[in-house]
């Protein structure tokens, strides 16, 4: 695992290497203080207001995978590192596999952080458990499947301005009948079809259903959560074809 | 997946990367091969383009091997292929008596690459940067410490080890560069370009490096360089490669036979009257060059120079010519580099050790 610490001491060396998780929690406290005292947004049921710092806290756990994970590899080709690692006798799937749990830990601490959001929020509730073990499970499934497309897209493109575009162009894809959908066009077949087989609505639609409508049965997000677990099992397969040999071109 | 397994099938160690104890037994055995380098008409090629093409050469154990040839001959190509880093689309090799394709998790254990363009974590510093890497080659933490302390000693970077590599130079990442390839001990290190953008007191310790690990530690070193005087000085055999094809391969005395060049040596006479009716008595095959303002003339006498030199000097003062200086002229690698690489056509049976008769066709560009 000397790799995956490599990867986890470079995330977080100096100041600048954490920023980010203090500008995770600026964010979160901007959104739980305006969900809590804007006048507007505090007339909304606390289970919609819980559902909404919930969606906040996938789709940031996604953004911030998808955007490492594109630049995993391809970063380590485009500085010239990855020869010299690939000369070591650990394997190229060795390598895929540290670098995408490395992202999956700063996800845990992402999500780590977000937890007293996510407590304070549901205060007065009994929705606190759900919304954190949901928000876990989903976040942690959703990660791992991103990461693992992503590090693929960054092993095969080379370069990390095509991967991050490319992996942005699938996560604004998976995200959009979530963020971008309206209720109409939810309704339309096309809406119907893309919300089924997408496993970010799947996820969204669970979670609405225990945090808003207090649907909390694990029988009653069965349907929601096989398509998630179906999307990374895919690509899980993806990744361990793709990842098993590289080759690394004079040019290169 | 390779296990290290009991005698009754219980597996002892489950940990990967693992192995059966009849699979390191046999690689021990091939390691024990005496060619360090074995190349079986590789060919790597990317769509239409051959970059290197039927390769066939050997290296032997302990060798220092020069590997020449122009830009773009397929030089760093061929050491990436026998690296494991690229798979050869025809023909095999072996490195230390170990298949490249099969055996490349167990060459990479014992085999070092300085590549040409090394990158680093800049935000590493030195020792860290050596001892990430120790790491990954399991080395245990007391013996990589002593490892990364001696090789940033013998590469001159101890004094610097605690800055960032961010802030280092050309030559000092290039110094680095040599250290890690040095972290597992190999038994043959690959260089591609060591020396280039080095001042000359690194050049020079590089190669006070290369000299010491061959003639100590008995490491094989494959060098690849465009910087012949640093070949010439270390290198007992070099092949020269060019457009991806085997040109000549054989010790510099081979080379420079196989391009009808040989030794001789110049002898500096004073310029006296009737000089060349003098010459003409001489029974050696000579050439006269341009002199020193005409005062000294060179005689470079190319023919017959297997007879004692005191005879040749003799015959000289005989004629009664006086000599002013005697020393050796040798083709330099530089010339036979030309030659070979100006080749138009060429079969890879004429490499040195067939024996077998060159027939060089020089291009006009090098005539």
């Amino acid at each position: 695992m000397m790799l995956y610490r490599h990867e986890i001491s470079g995330s977080f060396y100096s100041w600048r290497g954490s920023a980010w998780i203090i500008a995770a929690s600026l964010i979160f406290s901007l959104v739980a203080y305006l969900l809590l005292t804007d006048k507007e947004l505090s007339l909304l049921d606390q289970g919609e207001m819980l559902f909404t710092l919930a969606e906040v806290i996938i789709a940031l756990g996604i953004a911030m995978s998808a955007v490492s994970a594109s630049s995993a590899i391809s970063s380590e080709i485009e500085s010239g590192t990855l020869e010299s690692l690939l000369l070591t006798p650990i394997t190229h799937s060795q390598i895929a596999i540290q670098k995408m749990f490395s992202i999956v830990t700063t996800w845990a601490i992402l999500y780590l952080v977000s937890i007293p959001y996510l407590i304070v929020v549901a205060s007065g509730t009994n929705l606190a458990l759900s919304a954190v073990l949901y928000v876990g499970l989903y976040g942690t499934l959703l990660v791992i499947a991103i990461s693992m497309i992503s590090i693929v897209i960054s092993w095969r493109l080379k370069s990390s301005k095509n991967s991050i575009m490319m992996t942005l162009m699938i996560v604004l894809i998976l995200l959009a009948p979530s963020l971008f959908f309206g209720t109409s066009l939810k309704k339309t077949d096309f809406g119907l079809a893309l919300e089924n087989i997408n496993p970010v609505s799947q996820a969204m639609n669970s979670m609405d259903n225990i945090l808003v409508d207090n649907e909390q049965t694990y029988l009653q997000q069965i349907s929601h959560i096989l398509p998630v677990i179906a999307f990374t099992f895919i690509c899980t397969l993806i990744f361990v074809v793709f990842t098993r040999k590289f080759e690394v071109k004079s040019a290169e | 997946m390779i296990e290290i397994v009991a005698e009754k099938g219980r597996k002892i160690l489950p940990t990967k990367p693992t192995f059966h104890v009849h699979d390191l037994i046999m690689a021990d055995q091939k390691m024990n091969n005496n060619n360090s380098i074995s190349c079986m008409g590789i060919t790597k090629t990317y769509r239409n383009f051959k970059a290197v093409d039927s390769l066939t050469m050997d290296v032997n154990q302990g060798d220092i091997f020069g590997f020449l040839g122009p830009n773009g001959a397929g030089k760093t190509t061929t050491i990436r292929m026998l690296c494991g880093l690229l798979s050869p689309s025809a023909g095999h090799a072996m490195v230390a008596g170990l298949d490249i394709i099969k055996d490349s998790t167990t060459i990479r254990k014992i085999i070092g690459l300085l590549p040409e363009s090394s990158g680093f974590y800049n935000w590493m510093n030195a020792e860290e940067y050596l001892l990430h890497f120790a790491a990954l080659y399991k080395i245990e933490g007391s013996t990589a410490m002593r490892r990364t302390r001696e090789l940033l000693e013998s590469v001159g970077l101890a004094d610097r080890s605690s800055a960032p590599i961010g802030y280092y130079s050309r030559g000092m990442k290039q110094r680095l560069g040599l250290a890690r390839s040095l972290i597992n001990e190999p038994r043959i290190i690959f260089l591609d370009e060591p020396t280039l953008g080095l001042d000359p007191k690194g050049q020079q310790d590089i190669q006070k490096i290369l000299l010491e690990l061959n003639h100590e530690k008995g490491v094989t070193i494959f060098l690849s360089s465009h910087a012949l005087g640093d070949v010439y000085s270390l290198c007992n055999r070099m092949a020269i490669v060019n457009h991806g094809e085997l040109v000549a391969q054989g010790s510099i005395e081979e080379l420079r036979k196989l391009v009808g060049g040989s030794n001789g040596i110049v002898v500096s006479i004073l310029n006296s009257e009737g000089l060349e009716k003098k010459l003409s008595n001489l029974n050696y095959k000579f050439e006269i060059n341009a002199g020193k303002n005409n005062k000294i003339i060179d005689i470079s006498i190319f023919e017959g120079i297997s007879e004692s030199i005191n005879e040749i000097l003799d015959s000289i003062k005989k004629i009664d010519l006086h000599i002013y200086e005697v020393r050796r002229s040798e083709m330099s690698l530089e010339d036979v580099f030309f030659q070979l690489t100006g080749t138009k056509e060429y079969s890879q049976e004429n490499t040195i050790g067939n024996n077998h008769k060159l027939e060089v066709e020089q291009s006009s560009e090098y005539n």
